[in-house]
């Protein structure tokens, strides 16, 4: 079977990386993208921690070598299917690669404090409603932290958990040239919010940016 | 996966944030076979200890 690692554009030499189980990572052109594969022995691969980190290592590897590329999900894509695949989502996969270049990936996850008024409401409906309003103080709080760093971004995916554990959980389409705008707003919040645990990841490939749902 | 208990709540978030990419994000080309729940399972029985540790350090964090 063919694992598929990325789609890229403008890729230069492929790097020393290995692929997962030490297979020879090739590129295989088709209607002007870059496909980069291995081969593998048996129907698919299975996902343990150590072929999906080697999936991670190489497309790390390519996004620095490339000039744009969208990184595919850890899969079982048949051979005779994989062409036929990207031949009928070409447009699409271009969009996509025009939307990634020059273009990193950062994630956050806010984790907040948890004042669990509700647990000591004397009744069912004050129950109710000191939950409500912990639900919309929540949101509040965790659309004010996401609006700032959504305007430094080109694009945004979130979720507003409204459990008071993880506030926030996002991923933001930055360009190279403003990730260090960006870590300073995190910053910024970081110190306006000291009650909170700000974790900022990245620049990762830009895989939740890859397909076009989720922009 | 032990080590995993001593590694600081950054890293954690970050290996836990790249196997979330690498399983559940990512472009998916119509007539890939999915993985399955149980194959998924796979990768995240080594990383329940992982889990199990970041809940611990938010609980931990709820102190004063």
């Amino acid at each position: 079977m063919i694992h598929l690692y990325a789609i890229a554009e403008g890729l230069g030499e492929l790097s020393a990386v290995e692929g997962i189980d030490g297979a020879q990572v090739r590129t295989r052109a088709l209607d002007g993208l870059e496909l980069v594969v291995s081969e593998h022995d048996g129907a698919q691969l299975d996902p343990t921690e150590a072929a999906v980190l080697a999936h991670a290592r190489v497309v790390d590897a390519l996004a620095t070598s490339s000039s744009a590329l969208l990184p595919a999900r850890f899969t079982f894509p048949a051979e005779a299917a994989l062409d036929s695949a990207v031949r009928g989502r070409l447009d699409d996969l271009r969009q996509g690669l025009s939307r990634v270049r020059g273009q990193v990936e950062l994630g956050l996850r806010v984790i907040g404090e948890s004042p669990d008024k509700a647990a000591e409401a004397p009744s069912g409906r004050a129950y109710m409603q000191a939950r409500l309003d912990e639900v919309a103080r929540t949101e509040r709080l965790a659309n004010e932290l996401h609006e700032p760093l959504a305007a430094l971004a080109s694009g945004s995916t979130h979720s507003i958990t409204a459990r008071p554990r993880l506030l926030l959980s996002a991923a933001y389409l930055v360009a190279t040239a403003d990730v260090e705008r960006f870590r300073d707003q995190v910053a910024e919040l970081e110190r306006e919010h000291p009650e909170l645990t700000f974790v900022c990841t990245g620049p990762w490939p830009a895989y939740s940016f890859a397909s076009a749902a989720e922009t | 996966m032990t080590e995993s208990l001593d590694r600081p709540l950054e890293q954690q978030i970050t290996l836990l944030e790249l196997v979330d990419r690498v399983l559940n994000k990512g472009v998916v080309l119509s007539g890939d076979i999915m993985l399955s729940v149980a194959d998924v399972d796979l990768v995240y029985v080594g990383l329940r200890v992982l889990l199990a540790s970041v809940g611990t350090l938010e609980r931990l964090h709820e102190e004063p």
